[in-house]
């Protein structure tokens, strides 16, 4: 499977956290999308006409909506991390993976236009990305009463990975998190899962491992 | 009112190879700049009210200064050498004084903690003493013989090593690392942090390179500074205060940051204080 | 005048939203503190700013009782004290090293942080159990006319739907204000759902009591 990759894109992101959570070896052709703007020259056009990444190639599938991505390599490799035991769960996944489009909508625009010199309205990003925040931290609220720590579940599922990217980079484009104890505990969640891997603006908990010490002779 | 020592120098204001006639806007030390190819063929940088800034383009961008510069822009020998790749690894905002992203561009002791399982990985934290000066021939802050274990030197680095690295600090805003190249025993990778001063508390970091490595693709090498750099912009972004803090007493520097110690000495003597906090608030 | 006068208590965070080996921001009248709980359960609060070279400490990391900063990994004791400087590691660090540390109670469910040195024990909220904290862009009166209710020794009630949320209100600043949402202990998950929901409405209408207000 190849993914179209930019180390810096949050949404890029999504699909190599979900194979990494899932132990799908992905095969990484790194897009010049800044300064270069690759996204939008011949080869990557013809592949995708949106001129979006990421784009995931596996035989002839070609797949350009970062959704799409997590419903297939969670399909194919861990079908748990799909959520759908129960119609609440189904429905709740759906409500959350819908939901993270206005993140990268709010989040993420306001992420490019801080970081990279992107066009926009950055009042009017902050003031959506807040609200979408808003959102999310009642959700997990409610989550948490019910007894369940991810967002559809007690599991984290596809809808926890479409949500954290934009949600935990939101400081890059002048966001705080600080208001937001419960997507603060739900950050730490994801963040210690069996096979987490970061992305520059996401940094290591590096209290799951103990202090390392050197061996005698190590230098 | 002293007049601002900086406002002399050279700096950073974009890509060369990104000129277009349509003009980029931009700005230096508080003042509204633009930025264009002009129609003879030569980059074109204007001030507020439409004065002709200095213009000179070197090292993949095009740099200007609101005053007079009394010197030419910084040498580089290495970046003219044969066999070189020139990587232009393109603008990032960062919300902080640029002289704060200078010096944390000096700075290796937060390699584990920042560039984790990259750049440096606990517990090989210790940072062994180097050699710390300030050239007086050159004006040049110097720091050599600086060495540090890393688990990924760079792209074309399998595996960990110690490398070692020279610091070098030639303009206030500006710093160029040579770094060893395993490619090339006894050659120096070239990775500089050009910054462009928006305001005291925000600019525009451009970071270049020019390397010895044939193998990693372009994308690969933008990514993987863009990485590094990245990761620092989430700690720039969270330095109080914002300034550059002068004043001694403020701020506990230990033998592993003599290199941020002649730094700021340096600009104290000169008066390169645009940026800075003078005095603790 | 500062509403928490030296010596007083002020709620900061809820119990639950800091687990042990963990750090969080928090807000007080002196300045941005790291809020922090040890591995073996102990809480404490950091002045939000590592000696070094100035960076949040909040936004650092718990090993067992010591918290340490991102960027360099100094770590430090509960007593404030630097415990450890990685790149230096023969090195005892000198006793000057240290943050400010305020004192820390951590009682009913809730974290009370004291301006200066206590001079009572904090508040107890017989009967309630907090529920959720949030902050909410707007000032007491805002949150007062929106509840129409009036505040009474920090706490405002809340009458929504057949039960009575209790608001433990601290200001920041003049237009911000912390609201912890406290509801009868033994409440079960139905109507705590409810009431988190409830204190959304209110904090939107006191949001737009303030925008209309601003706007006039
Ligand atoms: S700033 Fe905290 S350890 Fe350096
Ligand atoms: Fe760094």
């Amino acid at each position: 499977m190849k993914l179209y990759d930019y180390v810096l894109s949050p949404s890029c992101y999504k699909a190599r956290l979900m194979a990494a959570l899932t132990g799908v070896k992905l095969d990484i052709r790194p897009v010049d999308f800044h300064p270069g703007a690759e996204h939008r020259g011949p080869e990557l056009m013809a592949l995708n006409p949106a001129g979006s990444i990421p784009i995931l190639e596996d035989g002839d599938l070609v797949l350009t909506e970062s959704s799409a991505m997590l419903v297939y390599l969670a399909a194919k490799a861990a079908p748990q991390w799909l959520g759908n035991d129960t119609a609440l769960q189904a429905a709740r996944v759906q409500q959350w993976l819908s939901f993270s489009h206005r993140l990268t909508g709010s989040l993420g625009a306001a992420r490019l236009h801080e970081m990279l010199l992107r066009p926009g309205d950055i009042a009017t990003l902050h003031g959506q990305g807040i609200a979408a925040l808003r959102e999310l931290e009642a959700g997990l609220v409610e989550q948490h009463i019910r007894g369940q720590r991810f967002l559809a579940s007690d599991r984290p599922t596809i809808a926890d990975v479409a949500c954290f990217p934009y949600v935990a980079l939101a400081p890059d484009g002048g966001v705080s998190l600080d208001p937001y104890p419960a997507i603060r505990l739900w950050s730490r969640a994801i963040r210690s899962l069996e096979g987490f891997i970061e992305m520059p603006g996401i940094h290591r908990l590096h209290e799951l491992k103990p202090e390392p010490v050197l061996e005698a002779g190590e230098a | 009112m002293t007049r601002n020592a900086m406002i002399d120098e050279w700096y950073p204001v974009g890509l060369a190879g990104r000129l277009d006639t349509h003009e980029r806007q931009t700005a230096l030390m508080g003042e509204p700049i633009g930025v264009r190819l002009g129609a003879d063929g030569n980059a074109k940088v204007t001030g507020s009210n439409g004065r002709a800034l200095p213009v000179c383009i070197r090292y993949g961008h095009v740099w200007s200064s609101l005053g007079d510069p009394q010197k030419a822009l910084f040498a580089i020998p290495e970046a003219d050498q044969p066999g070189r790749r020139l990587v232009d690894v393109g603008v990032v905002r960062v919300r902080c004084s640029p002289l704060r992203a200078v010096e944390n561009f000096l700075d290796i002791a937060h390699f584990p903690f920042v560039h984790t399982d990259i750049l440096g990985a606990e517990p090989h934290t210790e940072v062994p003493n180097y050699k710390v000066e300030i050239r007086e021939d050159e004006d040049e802050v110097w720091a050599t013989q600086v060495k540090f274990y890393q688990p990924q030197a760079a792209k074309s680095a399998e595996g960990g090593i110690t490398t070692e690295y020279m610091y070098r600090v030639p303009a206030p805003t500006c710093s160029i690392l040579y770094k060893t190249c395993p490619p090339r025993p006894g050659e120096w990778d070239v990775i500089t942090l050009f910054v462009q001063p928006l305001a005291e508390d925000l600019c525009d970091v451009w970071p270049w390179m020019a390397l010895f490595d044939d193998e990693t693709s372009m994308a690969d090498l933008i990514h993987f500074q863009q990485t590094i750099f990245l990761q620092d912009r989430s700690i720039l972004e969270n330095q109080i205060p914002r300034l550059l803090p002068l004043d001694p007493g403020m701020e506990i520097p230990t033998r592993a940051d003599l290199t941020s110690v002649a730094y700021r000495r340096w600009l104290k003597r000169h008066g390169y204080t645009y940026g800075a906090q003078l005095v603790a608030q | 005048m500062l509403p928490y006068p030296s010596g007083s208590w002020m709620p900061v965070a809820l119990s639950a939203d800091l687990p042990a080996g963990t750090v969080m921001p928090a807000q007080t009248p002196v300045g941005p503190i790291a809020l922090w709980r040890s591995r073996s359960g102990r809480a404490a609060a950091f002045a939000d700013r590592c000696p070094h070279r100035g960076m949040r400490l909040s936004r650092g990391f718990v090993r067992g009782e010591a918290l340490s900063c991102i960027y360099h990994g100094w770590s430090y004791a509960q007593a404030g004290n630097c415990l450890r400087i990685p790149a230096h590691p023969g090195l005892t660090p000198p006793e000057t090293i240290g943050v400010a540390t305020q004192p820390v109670e951590d009682s009913g469910g809730i974290i009370w942080i004291s301006v200066g040195e206590p001079t009572a024990r904090p508040p107890r909220f017989d009967g309630l159990a907090p529920l959720r904290s949030m902050i909410v862009e707007a000032g007491i009166a805002a949150l007062e006319a929106a509840a129409g209710t009036k505040a009474d020794g920090g706490l405002l009630d809340y009458a929504q739907n057949a039960q009575t949320l209790r608001l433990l209100l601290t200001p920041q600043g003049k237009a911000r204000t912390l609201m912890h949402v406290l509801v009868d202990e033994g409440t079960g998950p139905a109507k705590r759902i409810a009431a988190s929901r409830a204190a959304e409405t209110l904090r939107r209408t006191a949001e737009d009591i303030l925008r209309s207000d601003v706007a006039q």
